[in-house]
């Protein structure tokens, strides 16, 4: 099974049960607006948020759980990595704070501890302690509308198009998460637009870690290419200037000249 | 040496700077000595530090291929500055990364957890094993005047030509890796920086720069220690470095012509300006300067060339380091001087470094000598001072301890403890209650009596919105007197009320409105502008002064705490204002919801209205729907509605 949530936005009422279960559940204190917060309500303390995008529309954000993620291939030490149940988790033990996964990152999910002084990357793991012992996430868990759903991903896919089918009209006719950039677990049915959920960009269906496998493809060639081509280089100027000083030498009529 | 000395002591200064910001950052973490934020991650510090860094050293593979590959021997007398900036530029970016990286003393993980998919992975191991390089590539410099060393030094210069290749192939692979960073963030990057040969790019650029920056430094060298300019030397640099840059334009223009994204060229962003001043500086103002007869004889015209070339591409690496893509994440982010102060102070290090070198060992043929360095020349006399410094060598170093310590001190001035301390909360603007209120006694009087009340009792209809969102509630005060307990249950809510003031606001002692923040106000106290109080007047004589020893405030504010109240102060700190108001009205909703029976009122969205994320959301509705219809969940009332 692939673990995947699907949030249809026009059952949700906006009561933000979710929010609170995900606080409680992986012990998340308070949080007070800082200056480093982006407009989503979003924080290193708050893994999922509740957007009123237009006026009296509920978009849920969270972590989409690429299924090929990006944050994944950016890590140099290997500390964020796609689980096979599918939530994408977080190694703090490994983590040497670059930050890479956040600027790779097309929905701008991982959040930064910014005023500690022994920072750390959070975001939603999917609950994966609790979907591992075969349980769901706290969101989907408490969702009295059950505008948030937990299951497999394939399934879940097929409600989701069967609920588009069924309504005509009701919904938007696309499923978003079902291609874009590979395909996410998070997935949406939505009447508006939903595009404010990335940086307002229509994404294309290449997962973002083909775009560095060509040039990371390429480096054992590049070295081994421009080391050979350096190698080669200065063997034949070598041998050029040595034969140069050796027919200097013999129109001089003096000995073979020395290397130094 | 008038002039080494001068600016040996401004780069002590700017260490001494850096030094109490670096502190800071150890301490306080990220958010109190920069201005990055969860929109752009990176900063000045991965821009100019790393990345501006690395290929500001790219002088030190591109001069030893010319030497010993191409065998071009007449730049053999630049080949150790040139390796020595390299090497020093490297261990540059290795400091500056550990200021950038969260957790630094993690930093040798990646030698043991290994992620070959990343770039920055290779980056580090590349920068790694190019240091190394470097160190093995310099030691026989150093180790020139060792003669315990000369069996290792012989046995390096041996091993030079395989150094030299390995050093090429290594900085081949990360200067381009530099670019395939950005390779996974097509959607994050403006257009005209994000290409598909982003390494390609990086690579040429810093075969440029490498050689602009060899030609600045044998320039500013040259002026600091009044030697001879290399100008005849450095004009086939400067040249070949022209091609270069127009190897370069042509990628990059055609790139985008490829690629169809030249209309952004004429786009009305102000990242299209960003980009024409890089490209103008980085390339198009150096070419037309190496094209004038100037170059060939003035070294000022060459200094002045390469300055801005390496500006320009030093730009170039700050825009895609972040500059060109803050506009996506929708925060603006400008380097706090903090920032700056760390990057050049790690400049201002690596600088004295090298002087160091040039003046210890045999970087250049000859090592400039410091005509007042003879220890036999008598100590002056400082005119200013009035005192005797020593030799210029000992008053040297006096000075610039001085420098340092004292611009640590005025750096720590600067930063300050309440930036440090707020951990990054945004202070909210506060404002009283709106309504009319009027005078709540006569109110009270008037239910007492079952009277109607007089006019200038109000209505007590307030319209509550401290934090000034436009997001507030109408609130009946005589509704909640009354189902408080009647009139002693004032200071249920006004619960540490400021002496003589029967309504303070929230703001009054929540300042900082979502921290705890201390309502005892001890500067005041103090302050002769205040209470003019001496200290002998609160704390007990002989004792510490702590609040351990101190007199009670109801010894002189007899009405603090009216009399029947159903509180005691036991301490001074107050709760934060959200914890306040959570506490004052969620008790009685959850009450409610239990008695009738009407769970949703008690559930966070029945206040926070859908805009679940507390302030931050609302602000963040607030930020985008003010304009064009104010979202008020209640409006607040006008007088005249409410009479």
């Amino acid at each position: 099974m692939r673990a995947a949530i699907l949030t249809d936005t026009t059952k949700c009422i906006g009561c933000s049960e979710c929010v609170i279960a995900c606080k409680k559940v992986n012990h998340l204190p308070n949080d007070i607006p800082q200056r480093w917060d982006m407009n989503d309500g979003l924080s290193a303390d708050n893994w999922t948020s509740v957007i009123g995008e237009p006026a009296d529309k509920f978009v849920r954000k969270q972590c989409r759980h690429c299924l090929e993620p990006a944050c994944v291939s950016a890590c140099p030490v290997g500390a964020m990595h796609k689980t096979e149940l599918g939530p994408v988790i977080y190694e703090s033990a490994k983590c040497i704070g670059c930050r890479y996964c956040m600027m790779a990152c097309p929905f701008g999910i991982p959040r930064y501890q910014w005023s500690d002084p022994v920072p750390h990357v959070r975001k939603c793991i999917l609950c994966y302690d609790r979907i591992k012992e075969g349980g769901q996430p706290a969101c989907t868990e408490v969702c009295p509308t059950k505008a948030t759903i937990y299951g497999d991903r394939d399934q879940l896919l097929a409600i989701a198009h069967q609920r588009l089918r069924e309504n005509p009209g009701k919904y938007i006719n696309r499923v978003w998460g079902e291609s874009e950039v590979g395909g996410t677990s998070v997935l949406y049915i939505s009447d508006i637009d939903l595009s404010f959920l990335t940086y307002g960009e229509q994404f294309g269906k290449m997962p973002l870690p083909d775009a560095t496998r060509p040039a990371m493809e390429a480096v054992p060639f590049a070295f081994v290419g421009m080391g050979a081509a350096m190698a080669g280089l200065y063997w034949i100027i070598k041998r050029r200037m040595k034969l140069e000083a050796e027919r200097a030498d013999e129109k001089a009529g003096g000995k073979p000249g020395s290397e130094e | 040496m008038d002039r080494v000395r001068r600016l040996k002591l401004i780069l002590w200064m700017l260490l001494g700077l850096a030094a109490a910001v670096a502190i800071t950052r150890f301490f306080f973490g990220l958010g109190a000595t920069t201005h990055l934020s969860d929109a752009t991650p990176w900063g000045l510090w991965v821009g100019f530090d790393v990345m501006g860094g690395v290929a500001l050293a790219a002088g030190g593979f591109v001069v030893t291929a010319t030497v010993y590959i191409f065998k071009l021997d007449e730049f053999h007398s630049i080949v150790r500055p040139a390796v020595l900036t390299a090497f020093l530029g490297y261990v540059a970016v290795a400091v500056g990364l550990l200021f950038d990286l969260g957790l630094p003393w993690h930093i040798w993980y990646m030698t043991i957890y290994w992620n070959p998919h990343s770039p920055l992975f290779e980056v580090g191991w590349c920068v790694m094993l190019y240091l190394t390089v470097l160190t093995l590539e310099f030691f026989p410099v150093p180790a020139e005047d060792i003669s315990a060393l000369a069996s290792v030094r012989r046995f390096l210069v041996k091993l030079r030509i395989p150094l030299v290749i390995v050093g090429i192939a290594l900085s081949t692979l990360h200067q381009s890796s530099l670019g395939s960073l950005f390779l996974i963030m097509p959607y994050r990057l403006f257009p005209l920086w994000y290409s598909p040969i982003l390494p390609v790019l990086f690579f040429v650029s810093a075969i440029g720069l490498g050689l602009m920056m060899v030609i600045l430094e044998s320039h500013f060298t040259a002026y600091l220690y009044r030697r001879k300019p290399e100008t005849k030397l450095m004009r086939p640099l400067g040249e070949a470095a022209g091609w270069v840059l127009i190897l370069y334009l042509a990628l990059r223009f055609g790139d985008l012509a490829y690629r169809g994204q030249l209309h952004y060229l004429f786009a009305s962003a102000w990242q299209v300006k960003l980009f024409w001043v890089e490209i103008a500086a980085m390339a198009i103002v150096p070419l037309v300067m190496l094209w004038q007869r100037q170059f060939r004889k003035s070294s000022n015209w060459q200094w002045a060339t390469a300055a801005i070339a390496t500006t320009g591409i030093v730009l170039n690496r700050i825009d895609v380091g972040g500059l060109a893509d803050l506009s996506r994440g929708g925060s603006l982010y400008l380097p706090e001087w903090t920032e700056i102060v760390i990057s050049l102070g790690i400049v201002a290090a690596a600088t004295l470094l090298f002087l160091f070198m040039v003046e210890h060992f045999r970087v250049w043929e000859h090592r400039p000598a410091d005509p007042d360095a003879d220890p036999r020349k008598l100590p002056e006399f400082n005119k200013v001072g009035f005192t005797w410094l020593g030799t210029p060598v000992i008053a040297g170093r006096v000075k610039y301890s001085l420098a340092f310590v004292l611009a640590a001190g005025f750096g720590f001035l600067l930063l300050g403890s309440p930036r440090a301390a707020s951990m990054g909360a945004t202070p909210t603007p506060t404002h009283r209650a709106r309504g009319n209120v009027g005078n709540i006694g006569l109110q009270l009087a008037a239910a007492r009596t079952g009277k109607p009340a007089p006019a200038t009792a109000g209505t007590g209809v307030l319209y509550l919105d401290a934090d000034l969102t436009n997001w507030g509630v109408t609130f009946y005060h005589q509704r909640e007197i009354d189902r408080n307990g009647g009139e002693k249950s004032c200071v249920i809510c006004h619960h540490m009320n400021m002496p003589h003031d029967q309504e303070s606001g929230c703001y009054e002692c929540h300042r900082d409105m979502y921290l705890p923040t201390d309502s005892f106000r001890h500067d005041w106290h103090a302050s002769p502008k205040g209470a003019n109080l001496a200290c002998v007047q609160c704390h007990e004589r002989g004792y510490p002064r702590t609040s351990a020893h101190v007199k009670p405030c109801s010894d002189c504010h007899k009405d603090l705490v009216p009399a029947g109240a159903t509180i005691k102060i036991t301490t001074y700190i107050a709760p934060s204002y959200v914890d306040a108001m959570h506490t004052l009205c969620i008790g009685c909703h959850v009450k409610v919801a239990q008695k009738e029976n009407k769970p949703e009122i008690a559930r966070c969205a029945e206040c926070h209205k859908g805009k679940l994320n507390f302030a931050a959301a609302q602000n963040y509705l607030y930020s985008r729907h003010a304009p064009a219809g104010r979202l008020v969940v209640l409006p607040p009332p006008k007088v005249s509605e409410v009479h």
